[in-house]
């Protein structure tokens, strides 16, 4: 499966569903990375009227989610696709679902943005949270873009990120927890910061989970559950169609 | 119990069929090819020339005779069966070897055929200066060239006489072609138009309009006739003083010199003299004779082109008159005719129709198309020729149709076979275009139905040009003086009698007063006639695939 | 071009809901009211009622024998030609009873096409076989001939494969060339409508893609109804889907709604497969 392999139907109309439902999921795809963005830049600058847009956008992207599962529900009633179609269907089906979920939590993000009460106690933390969020909102579009692509390797790549983020998930957690150790009065809003760093190690679990659902629409194998050797192995493996 | 066990399981192997069917399809193959060689061998050594033998013949009287003549046949016989006959048989072996010997020259000997016992020949000699010579009348001569005559004076004699005589034959045989090209030709025509205007001039009286005037124009122009034909009688007449000018003398077997006029001649040969290459191309030119000339001697000698050509004229016209009828009758059983009892009913009469024995037809075309119909219109449109009839007298036009009749169950069931074998989604893919029934039929199914067509065509050629009992009554002469078919206006003259290869085979082998010189002719013919259906038939088939090929569409599925 | 600073541009358009067909809304071509269809004593059809909409692909769907095929038979009285056949109740085409005493028979399947199970190419040329409907209606203008020629093969996506080889004769096409030009040739004398009767079912299944796909090209320009053995075959190329049973319409809707939530239990039933 690669990306050509889409428009070459027999059916034309065929074509255009599939693609269509492939540009949707990258407009969902670009929705979210703004929210996830948009959500990080309220809580880093204490912007509650951009957290509130935040918070108000995510209609836009669980209707979208309404919107494409129902086109791949009619392509899968009407088309029965098969092999490569079939997968990316799959893919698509389970990519939605986590990019809705990546909403959520971006606007998780951003409510927290907009009660975190004391803002001195973890101003702080900014700099480390915002390091988080780049991070977090690299691999989005990381994974995004080997959904673009179809791009088995990068998928790799970009799972191999999640390390580094998980990495720099528990040194902030490692610093909050002493913060919270030293001074009883920080716990609210120390608690709140952590839910927001908890939010964004989600969305690059989430991420990581796009890159999967890549590597299984473009090899055909399924790599949730084994270890980073393993998927390397069959990222790089021949395609299987 | 074993080996009746095995025999057993050999039966039900399904082996002794196949052995069966084999043997079967060889017995027929063996038999149609047996008959086809016989017919051919036969026929076809006729044209080629033998050998003539002079033979030393001891008589019972103990004459030696001397015997010119081709071996025609031999047989071996018993001593008891010729000796009842009242011929004595020398020495004490019980079969002797009789010759048939042909010796010609039915005009000096009366028998042109001898039977010669084997052990009486003393001698036999195949001199080469023998001459074998073809006439108009009489049959062949055989005898030794003496001397060539003009106006009654030897002008070369011995060994020059031979060239001398093929030289005045050349023109002999040039003159009888200018004699046969006004007779035949134009004092055919001139009679053919006085004819006319005999008939003409009696259709004026009959109708009343025999006014001086117009009969004065009849008059003018049948002298001009009469003119023109005595220039060519005055014509003809010299010729016949021309040709009458020459003659040959040749001695005979029993050393009589004879003379012969030279206007008698065909040919003459020295088959002893000749050479394989010159026995090749004298017997294609007798071959090519037998195949375009007419008959002569009551149809023992010459050609049977007559009859080849009315076999051919007639199956043609048939084909043209049975085509239409049966496949109209076909179409409209098949694709209009509401099926119920009825069409069934015709069906099987339809069927049966082609199980009548023929001679049947032929009375009824006799009764019908000869008697009511040509009878009818005798009266109504040749008034003028009465009471000699026109169409009321058998003649090719009613042959052509009893044999149609006689073939229309073949075409006609041909045809709903094919009819039925085309599928309904072809008719329902034109009518689903917007067509009517008619023109479906016309545009789509029709044409995919002409292979059929043709194969029943093919069935009804096969038959119609074999078959001979109707024809005898409804329009088959002996020897018909005019081809149905002649440039005379207008050209195809369906009231005329004509001459038919089956019919000439039964008159050439059981009505002639020869029936011992024309048995090969018999042959001859029965292949001929083969063969010509034989060609017919590949034409027919030749379209037919032609066809097929053009409509196979189906035949797959 | 950077991928990795480029975001993902938000398409606001894309959020909206896929277009839902409603037969209510639609131009109505052929319309059905109580259709009665005897065979002799035997009744092959029952109150038939209802709507074929214009420049769409109707399918009919169903089990051997539940009558689709001769329904579809009904709308350019192919039935006709079947001895023993009565029908009652109406069929309009464009508001015209198609039964009435006044219908030429031969301009109504003018008007509406049809295309059989096997296909049936006349044993002619392919050019002949695309210009008969035409040289039925007289047309001997080879002008004329050549354009409609040119079009219709053009039109049933068969040109580009024939135009070589417009002489020879159709017989050497494969199955669903042939099955391309007899639409060519239906398309050819300009119908408003094109009956499809299983048009695919003796193909294989990449002829039956093609066929599938013009039949889909085919419909801004006709009215299309469709018969078929094969629902996913419906599911792939209709806009509505009516489901028959026993000579009765059960339901019919868009194909959308049939195949992803029908109201019958019966429906449903059948088209999962645990239909009898």
């Amino acid at each position: 499966m690669d990306k050509n392999s889409i428009s070459q139907h027999i059916s034309r109309q065929y074509n255009t569903e599939l693609e269509d439902i492939r540009n949707k999921v990258m407009s969902m795809g670009g929705l979210v990375e703004q929210q996830v963005a948009d959500a990080v830049r309220s809580l880093v600058e204490g912007d509650e009227r951009l957290a509130d847009v935040v918070v108000n956008n995510d209609y836009k992207v669980n209707a979208m989610e309404v919107a494409i599962d129902e086109e791949c529900n009619v392509i899968l009633a009407r088309r029965q696709p098969t092999a490569g179609d079939l997968r990316l269907l799959v893919a698509v089906i389970k990519t939605i679902t986590d990019l809705e979920r990546i909403g959520d939590e971006a606007e998780r993000i951003a409510r927290m943005a907009m009660h975190i009460s004391d803002k001195s106690q973890v101003d702080r933390f900014h700099g480390r949270i915002e390091h988080l969020g780049e991070l977090a909102g690299k691999m989005l579009k990381g994974s995004l873009n080997t959904f673009a692509r179809m791009d088995a390797e990068m998928a790799v790549e970009v799972w191999r990120e999640d390390l580094k983020l998980d990495k720099e998930y528990d040194g902030i957690m490692r610093q909050l927890i002493t913060l919270m150790m030293e001074d009883n009065r920080s716990i609210p809003s120390a608690l709140d910061t952590m839910w927001a760093a908890r939010s964004l190690e989600r969305i690059g679990d989430r991420a990581r989970n796009i890159c999967e659902y890549v590597i299984y629409l473009v090899r055909g194998k399924d790599v949730r559950h084994t270890s980073l050797e393993q998927m390397e192995a069959e990222a790089r493996s021949k395609p299987s169609s | 119990m074993t080996t009746n066990r095995s025999i057993g399981n050999w039966f039900k192997s399904g082996t002794p069929w196949i052995w069966l069917n084999a043997a079967a399809v060889s017995a027929s193959m063996i038999m149609v090819v047996g008959l086809l060689a016989l017919i051919a061998v036969r026929g076809l050594a006729h044209f080629w020339p033998a050998t003539v033998y002079e033979f030393d013949y001891l008589q019972p009287d103990g004459q030696q005779q001397r015997i010119i003549g081709e071996v025609h046949d031999s047989e071996i016989v018993t001593r008891g069966r010729i000796e009842a006959s009242g011929v004595e048989v020398p020495g004490d072996a019980l079969e002797v070897e009789r010759l048939l010997v042909k010796t010609g020259n039915r005009d000096l000997v009366g028998l042109d055929f001898r039977w010669l016992l084997e052990p009486r020949v003393q001698d036999r000699d195949t001199p080469a200066d023998i001459m074998v010579v073809e006439r108009y009348e009489w049959g062949n001569f055989y005898g030794f060239l003496v001397s060539v005559k003009q106006e009654g004076r030897v002008v070369a004699s011995g060994d020059a006489a031979w060239q001398a005589l093929q030289e005045r034959l050349a023109r002999a045989t040039e003159l009888q072609h200018r004699i046969e090209d006004i007779e035949k030709g134009r004092i055919g025509d001139i009679n053919y138009a006085m004819e006319k205007l005999r008939l003409e001039r009696r259709r004026l009286e009959l109708e009343g309009r025999d006014t001086p005037d117009n009969l004065a124009a009849i008059e003018t122009r049948r002298e001009r006739l009469q003119d023109d034909y005595e220039v060519l009688q005055q014509q003809l007449g010299e010729l016949y003083g021309q040709l009458r000018r020459d003659s040959f003398l040749a001695t005979v077997m029993d050393g009589r010199e004879v003379e012969v006029p030279l206007a008698k001649v065909v040919r003459v040969y020295r088959p002893n003299a000749m050479g394989p290459v010159d026995k090749i191309g004298f017997y294609f030119a007798k071959l090519w004779e037998f195949v375009s000339d007419e008959p002569r001697e009551a149809n023992t000698e010459g050609g049977i082109f007559p009859a080849i050509f009315g076999t051919v004229i007639m199956v043609i016209l048939m084909s043209v008159v049975v085509t239409p009828f049966g496949v109209i009758a076909a179409v409209y059983l098949r694709e209009y005719a509401k099926q119920g009892p009825l069409t069934r009913t015709i069906r099987i009469a339809v069927n049966n129709l082609a199980g009548v024995p023929s001679i049947v037809y032929g009375v009824f075309g006799l009764g019908f198309f000869v008697y009511f119909l040509g009878g009818s219109i005798d009266d109504l449109f040749f008034p003028e020729a009465q009471p000699a009839p026109t169409f009321g007298t058998p003649g090719i036009f009613w042959a052509s149709l009893t044999l149609a009749l006689l073939t229309l169950p073949v075409v006609i069931v041909a045809t709903e076979e094919g009819l039925s074998r085309i599928p309904s989604t072809i008719r329902e893919g034109s009518l689903a275009l917007g067509a009517t029934k008619a023109e479906t039929l016309w545009r789509t199914v029709l044409p995919m139905a002409s292979p059929a067509m043709m194969t029943g065509l093919i069935l009804a050629v096969a038959r119609a040009a074999g078959e001979v009992a109707p024809l005898m009554l409804v329009g088959v002469v002996k020897l018909a003086p005019s081809l149905p078919v002649d440039g005379n206006p207008p050209f195809v003259h369906l009231e005329r009698k004509f001459m038919h290869l089956g019919f000439h085979i039964y008159d050439v082998g059981f009505q002639s007063p020869n029936v011992e010189a024309a048995r090969p002719l018999v042959y001859a013919t029965a292949l001929l006639l083969v063969v010509v259906i034989v060609v017919l038939n590949i034409a027919a088939i030749a379209i037919r695939n032609r066809l097929r090929e053009q409509f196979k569409a189906y035949d797959q599925g | 071009m950077n991928e990795q600073t480029k975001t993902h541009a938000i398409d606001p358009h894309l959020v909206e809901r896929r277009e839902v067909l409603d037969i209510s809304r639609e131009d109505i071509c052929i319309e059905v009211q109580a259709l009665d269809l005897y065979y002799g004593q035997s009744q092959a059809l029952k109150q038939i009622t209802m709507s074929i909409p214009r420049n769409r692909v109707t399918a009919y769907i169903g089990p051997s024998g539940c009558g689709k095929s001769t329904l579809l038979r009904c709308f350019n009285r192919m039935n006709d030609l079947v001895d023993g056949v009565r029908i009652e109740g109406s069929i309009r085409l464009d508001g015209d009873d198609i039964y009435s005493r006044s219908t030429n028979v031969a301009d109504l399947r003018r008007r509406v096409g049809m295309v059989f199970q096997k296909p049936n190419p006349f044993p002619k040329s392919i050019y002949e076989n695309v210009a008969y409907g035409l040289r039925l209606q007289g047309v001997t203008s080879r002008r004329t001939l050549d354009e409609v020629v040119e079009r219709s093969l053009r039109g049933a996506a068969l040109w580009d494969e024939v135009k070589d080889r417009l002489h020879e004769s159709a017989m050497g096409l494969s199955g669903g060339q042939q099955q391309r030009l007899v639409i060519a040739r239906a398309i050819a004398i300009e119908p408003e409508v094109i009956l499809l009767d299983e048009p695919a079912s003796a193909l294989d299944p990449i002829s039956t893609l093609k066929i599938e796909e013009l039949i889909y090209e085919l419909k801004s320009k006709y009215t299309i109804v469709i018969v078929t053995h094969n629902m996913q075959q419906a599911a792939r190329v209709s806009d509505y889907t009516a489901f028959m049973y026993l000579g009765e319409l059960i339901e019919f809707g868009d194909t959308n709604t049939i195949f992803t939530n029908p109201t019958q239990k019966m429906t449903e039933d059948y088209i999962t497969g645990r239909y009898g």
